[in-house]
This record gives structure tokens, sequence and C-alpha cells, in this order.
């Protein structure tokens, strides 16, 4: 033991920091299809900043935080910082009790725009600048989109670009078993129309062809607001879903009724989904795609973002024993393939030299590559190496974020936090519980009135 | 007599009715987080913990091994055999496989099409056959033999399966041995010097409001008690900026801090009411013996003191142990340096918090610390409780 670390301390103090640095990551630079180009470029041009520190907090626990810890590795390899993440399941509030108090750390990860929006108008984040925005309307797919939802008012009510989106995922997506489709003789639909017949076709054949799960403890309600945000976009333009999520189109109006009485459709009724309705609002939204893996199957389909594969069985082999397809468009209805997603943005609360050089990090492929070799991670930039996903399953959930001809963000998290966070979850509740689609609209457009 | 003597055996079966009903209360669920730690995630989620404690009738799937490997050419067809609970690595060899199975099936749609050591015709000469206590044969050509191995449903009565491995996870992964082992004794860092603190400044506070004269004391009194209701939630954000504005910062000295001043008003109660409830002639006698305020209060009252002061040490205790809000406003901040063991067991619930079996397991290692502490120390728990509650 003390030899080796002879060894070691030789080896260090013959070779340069960075390259003793370099032991430790997780990729050794020039190795695999990452873009090292853009790596090398970084290193070459980044300020030599040892000594300095850079504390990032965030909602990642296990295992994303360890993934970005090793994506921190590279920065510090080529910076000199010193760079800590710590992760929080109660992120949303510790971060205001941190930013209010006057200790915060440099860069948040919020995962919802909403939250970096009101600390931006409190004047808790520091702007990140107009090239970074022009940056990102380029070097992103559908960029514009993603200006504008990192662009905030100031505390004197001006426009500044406030966030980065860095780990975006597609929520369009439904999972399913594709051994067991085999074994029925189903076809993966290709649009909306065939998604409901091959579901009355289930139901048919005396199965049941939906496992829906509400049920998030305090957040129970939320996975109903995706699939109306996902209907939404599939029975109305992108500019009544636009007018929905800023009240210019009221709650109760008859579209956004409609989009919930679709929902209705496969939620409330007993054949369609496993256990019944009565069942939906109860069931664990973690729990809910085990149904798909059991013996025998208690459903054959779970519309889920990207991250579902997450709570499958252990056992279960994402690509092999579980796969998924992109939640259909109507075909009568002219609106292209719209793509509904949510994601996380970084933020600076405590600018310093550190975080400037990190938010340039933050553009490089390398940064976004390394993270989507090891986990579940998507994101928009078009400059990243595809072949660096980690399966093809994500590959394919990528290519889709990447040819959206629409993309959406998740309303409810646009909404504001009473209404998105707050009266449409426990409306959606309801809805399934038995009220009427009117009057829970009717309720939601209530208690968004109230906080006009 | 007979009458009174009837109704006090009557209300004395009603109390222990109730007690009992009270502990089966609490025991329950805990003998279910305790049973659910020794289970997977999967096995928790598939079903409840009271049919984990008996053999149950299982619906469970396997897969062939992979032909790639496996297959064997014999007599011009290729075979793969094996046991499905080897395979899985339930058991090590196909003798001490317990389960018995009593259907099985190749297709999710016919789960249980076939009994034990009948073949099922998979199309063109490719078969499956399987054994009650999971032996497999499975046949056929180059071509049906090769690929992804076909799934086999199993319905067999399995004996309860518990693991360890949850406990493993938790104290002894590498991954966070280290975390999990800084988080205990940063723990102990906070916890202890919160429970003396406070504990030293209520005595001394709870001897003057029960035995010294000074105008405003009954006021005082009512203030402190007043106190009580006070929610601490409250005054987080307020406090933690004095704490920055003074250069405490976040750190221990806040937390103890913190601590001490949210313990103080439920110290000072207790303590002084168990001290009022003190003999006033050994007080008195000492007085006219010539003691000053302070030697009555360091060789009397103290020593007499002791269950009031052991049953709040354990309150505290207890309270600053559990305790991850004031170690989240107070101590943690994103140096990852300063955890709990509290903030400790929530991180490993994971980003998206579905991990019940590491909540079990982490739920009964936190308790190991306290429950020493309660059983160290109960006997003074009840005696101090009624402090100056009954004379």
């Amino acid at each position: 033991m003390k030899k080796t670390l002879l060894a070691g301390s030789a080896i260090a103090a013959l070779t340069a920091g960075a390259a003793f640095a370099e032991g430790h990551l997780a990729f050794a630079p020039g190795d695999g299809d990452f873009s090292w180009d853009s790596y090398d470029a970084y290193v070459a041009s980044a300020p030599d900043l040892s000594g300095q520190t850079l504390t990032i907090a965030g909602p990642w626990l296990s295992p994303e935080a360890e993934i970005f810890d090793s994506m921190l590795a590279y920065f510090e390899a080529a910076t000199g910082v010193e760079a800590t993440y710590t992760g929080s399941d109660s992120f949303e509030q510790q971060i205001v009790i941190d930013a209010e108090a006057g200790s915060p750390p440099n860069i948040a990860v919020f995962p919802q725009p909403g939250l970096a929006a009101t600390m931006a108008a409190q004047g808790l984040l520091s702007p990140i600048g107009d090239d970074v925005a022009a940056w990102v309307s380029e070097n992103y797919a559908a960029g514009p989109s993603w200006v504008d939802l990192g662009t905030y008012a100031d505390e004197n009510g001006e426009n500044q670009m406030y966030g980065f989106f860095f780990n975006v995922n597609v929520k369009s997506l439904v999972w399913y078993s594709p051994e067991n489709f085999e074994d029925a003789g189903y076809e993966v639909p290709t649009s909306m129309e065939d998604l409901i017949a091959l579901s009355e076709q289930i139901i048919a054949d005396g199965e049941t062809p939906w496992c829906i799960g509400l049920g998030s403890g305090a957040a129970t309600g939320w996975p109903a607001t995706d699939w109306v945000e996902d209907i939404m976009l599939r029975t109305q333009t992108p500019e009544v879903y636009d007018g929905w999520v800023t009240n210019e189109i009221p709650f109760n109006d008859p579209r956004i009724i409609e989009a919930i009485d679709t929902f209705g459709m496969f939620a409330k009724n007993d054949a369609m989904v496993s256990g019944g309705a009565g069942a939906v609002a109860s069931t664990d939204f973690r729990d809910s795609p085990t149904g798909m893996f059991t013996s025998p199957p208690q459903c054959y389909m779970h519309r889920q973002a990207s991250f579902a594969s997450a709570f499958f069985p252990d056992d279960v082999v994402v690509g092999e024993d579980a796969d998924f397809f992109y939640f259909p468009s109507f075909s009568e209805k002219d609106l292209g393939n719209p793509v509904l997603g949510g994601g996380t943005l970084m933020a600076v609360t405590d600018a310093n030299d550190a975080s400037a050089a990190f938010m340039e990090f933050l553009k490089t492929p390398i940064a976004h590559e390394i993270m989507m070799a090891q986990t579940g991670f998507l994101t928009p930039h078009s400059g990243v190496n595809l072949d660096t996903y980690k399966d093809g399953v994500l590959r394919g959930q990528g290519e889709i974020l990447l040819n959206a001809t629409t993309f959406r963000f998740d309303g409810s998290d646009l909404m504001p936090g009473a209404i998105g966070a707050g009266s449409f979850w426990t409306g959606m509740v309801d809805y399934v519980g038995g009220a009427s689609a009117e009057d829970v609209a009717t309720a939601i457009q209530d208690s968004w009135d109230a906080i006009k | 007599m007979d009458s009174i003597a009837g109704k006090k055996s009557g209300l004395t079966w009603a109390v222990h009715i109730s007690v009992a009903a009270l502990v089966l209360l609490w025991i329950f669920p805990t003998l279910g987080l305790f049973v659910s730690s020794f289970r997977t995630g999967d096995q928790i989620t598939a079903s409840g913990w009271w049919k984990a404690l008996f053999p149950s009738e299982q619906n469970e799937q396997f897969r062939a091994a992979d032909p790639e490997d496996n297959r064997e050419l014999i007599d011009g067809v290729y075979v793969v055999a094996g046991n499905v609970y080897v395979e899985a690595g339930k058991v090590d060899d196909p003798a001490d496989v317990a389960a018995d199975v009593s259907a099985w099936g190749v297709s999710s749609r016919e789960i249980s099409a076939y009994a034990p050591g009948e073949t099922a015709d998979m199309g063109e000469g490719e078969t499956m056959t399987v054994q009650a206590n999971g032996d497999y044969v499975w046949l056929g050509s180059d071509e049906q033999i090769s690929g992804r191995a076909p799934r086999i449903f199993v319905t067999a009565l399995s004996p309860p399966d518990f693991t360890l491995q949850n406990y493993n996870n938790v104290l002894f992964d590498p991954a966070n041995r280290e975390g999990m082992t800084k988080a205990f004794f940063n723990t102990l860092t906070v916890t202890i010097p919160a429970t003396i603190i406070p504990i030293l400044i209520a005595a001394f506070a709870a001897y003057a409001l029960a035995w010294m004269d000074f105008p405003g004391r009954a006021l005082l009194i009512a203030a402190v008690v007043g106190l009580l209701v006070v929610p601490l939630q409250l005054a987080l954000i307020p406090l933690l900026k004095i704490h920055n504005d003074i250069g405490i910062g976040k750190g221990y000295l806040g937390v103890w801090l913190a601590h001490t001043g949210f313990g103080l008003p439920l110290a000072i109660y207790l303590l002084r009411n168990y001290m009022v409830g003190l003999p006033k002639d050994i007080i008195e006698n000492a007085k006219v013996d010539g003691a000053t305020d302070f030697q009555i209060f360091t060789k009397i009252i103290l020593p007499l003191s002791f269950p009031a002061l052991a049953s709040f040490a354990i309150f505290q205790f207890l309270w600053t142990w559990n305790d991850l809000l004031v170690a989240m406003v107070f101590l943690i901040d994103s140096s990852g340096e300063t955890t709990v063991m509290t903030r400790q067991i929530v991180e490993l619930l994971g980003t998206r918090g579905g991990d019940w079996e590491i909540l079990a397991t982490s739920a009964f290692v936190s308790i190991a610390v306290p429950l020493g502490v309660f059983f160290a120390m109960q006997k003074y728990l009840v005696r101090g409780l009624l402090a100056g509650s009954v004379k």
C-alpha cells in the first residue's frame, strides 16, 4: 500500500496536474465516439482557476448525482476548479431558503422554469447574457423555444437570459413489452386512431390495455397533467396550447375540456385500465409500469416520460424486454409530430469566475456526451454525437427530440405553482375519482382567477 | 366498597385493553417495515409484507438460458437444458429447489397451459418441457434455438424469500459507506452538544424560576410556556439571516444554537415544574444553614432532579437525532461535507424516491442509536414525565 502511494506521488510529481487528474475521469480522453475535439478546445481556452471552488445544488440524487460528478471531473481537470455537487430531494425549498438568507450555491439546477422565474424576479439569479441566448438559439434543436423557456423578467421587469437547459426528458412515449405484443399478435400503432383501435382490440381479447398510476405522495395527480398536455398538443394547435398555459385561453374552454375527456376515455374506463378506474389515483406512478412485466401481464401499455425505465423491475432489459413507441398523433388532424418534454435548467445563483467557466463548459458537446453515455440523459444539443447515447432506446428518444416538429415544455411546470403544482394536480385526481371535466376545469380556472 | 372495587377493576380492564390496542397499533407497522427491510424492491411492489411470511402460490417468469453459449447438438436437434431457479440465481443446485411447479406456459397469454412434465409444442417441431422442480429442456432446429431465449412462465408454490442485500447496500456498499460513516459522526457532532447545552442552560433557569424570588417571575414563566406553542418553522429564515449577518453562517455552531433555542422552552418548563415540586423544607433548611443559591442548586437540586434531566435528555436526543429540517437549514450547505444521517437516508431513496426497500432498511439502521439511548435511560423517563403533575 505504501509502495503504491509512493509510486502514485512520484507519478504525480513527474506529470502535470491535469494529467494526474485524468486518472479519475470516467472515459479517457481520446477513447470512444466522444467529441474530444470540443474538450481539447475547451482545455486550451479555459482559464486557470486553480484553488477556486464551485458549488452546485440540484434535485438529482443517486444515480444521476454520481454521473453528474463524473462530468464535473472533466471540468475540474480542465480548469483546476474544485467543484462539488449536492443533491437534495427538497431542492425547491432549500434553494429558496439559502438564496433568501444569502448563502446560495454558485449554480442551481432547477427542475422547473417557474421557480427560476420567481427567483429571477426577486433578483436572486444572475443573468448569463445574450450571447448564451444566441448560442442556444443556434445550437439547440427548436432553439428559440429553449431561449424563451430560460428568459425571465428581472427585478426591474426587463427580460434577461437566466436558464441554460441541461438534461431534458421526452414525455410523449408509450412503453410496452415487445414479447407480450408478439404473444398476442399486436402491432405498434402509428396513429392515435390505431392506438385507440388497439386498446379496444385488447379489451375484446379479455385483457387490459393500460396501466395508469397517478400516485406520487404530495404531488399525486401530475402524471395525468402530462396526459392532458400530450392530448392537447395532438388535438389543438401549439398556439392554443401556449394560450392555455398562460391562461389567455381559460381552463374551462371547450377545447381543453375535450382534451380532459379524451384522457378520461382511457383513465375513467374500468375495462381500459388495470385495476379499474378506481385504482388510477391510488396507484403509485413508480409502481404502475410494473404491471406490464408481471405474469400474466396486467396491462400492455404505459404512457410515461423517458425516465419511466428507472422504475421497471430489475431484471427487465430496456430495449429487449421493454421498448417504447411515440405517443402517436391523430392522422386526421394535421398537427405534425408534437413532442412534450420537460427538463432541468442551470442558473447562476452566486456568480464567480468558476461559474462563468462552467456555463461555458456546458456549451461543449463533451459535457453532454459524458452524461448521455452513462444515464437516461437526453439533450437537444445538435452538436453531439448520437452514437454516444448509452443504448438504442435513449438514442431513439434523442432522435424524437431532435426531429420534433413542435416541442412544448410540460405545461403544468410553466403554470403558476398554485395551478401547475396545485389545483391542476388535485383537479385531475377529482376527475378520475368521478367529477366531470367541466366541473374540474371550472374549479381550476376559479383557483387561477383567485391568484391573479 | 364492593361496587367501588368492581368499578376499579372494570376501569383497569379498559386501561389494559386500550394499552394493548395502542401497543399493537405501533408494533404492527413497525413489524411490516422490519419484514420489508428483508425484501427486494420488486417483491415489495408485487405483494404485501404479510404474504412474505408464508409459502405462497406465485406466478413467476424466467427465461431459458442464452442459446449462444448453452445449446448442444444431440442427435441432429439443438438442445438447451437447465433449471429456471438455478439460472435465476435463487438456488445453487437443482436438488435444493424448494418451489413446486404446478403449471407453466410459454406465452404471456397462457401462463398455465401445461402441467409439469408435459411438452409444449412451440410450432414446427420446436418444443419445451418443464418439470416440477423447474428443470427444462428446449428442443429445436438450428434456427429455432438461436437469438433470444423464450420466456418460461411458471406457477409454483414458493417458500418465503428474504435477503440481507438491503442492509448490505445501506451499510457496506462502497459507494455510500464513506458517506454513511461521515453522516453518522456528523449526526453525533450535532446531537451531543445540542442535547447538553440546552440542559445546562435550562437547569439554571428552572432553578431561578422555581426558587428565587424576583419581580416578574410569574410573567417570565408565562412567557416560557407561551413560547412552547410558537412553531419553529417561522423562525427558520430570519434566524439563518442573523447567523449569516453575524458571521456564523451555516455550520455546527449554528445548528447547536438553533437546537438549543428551539429546545429551551420545553426544557425550562419541564425542569421548573419538577424542581418546584421538591420539598420546600430541604431548601429552607439549607438557606438557614447559610448555603448560597449556587450551593443549593449544585448540591441539592441537581442530584434530586436527575430523573427530569434524564427524561428531557432523551427527548432532546431523539428529536435532534431524527431532525432533518433544522439540519437542512442551519447545517447542510452545498460543500457536501456537512450531512447528517436523516439526509443521507433521504439521498439513498434515489432521484425519484421509489426505493422503498432502502427506506425500510435505513429506518432500522437509524433507529439503533436512539433505541440504545432510550433503553439506557428509560427508567427515568416516566418519573421525569410525571414531573410536577402528581405530588
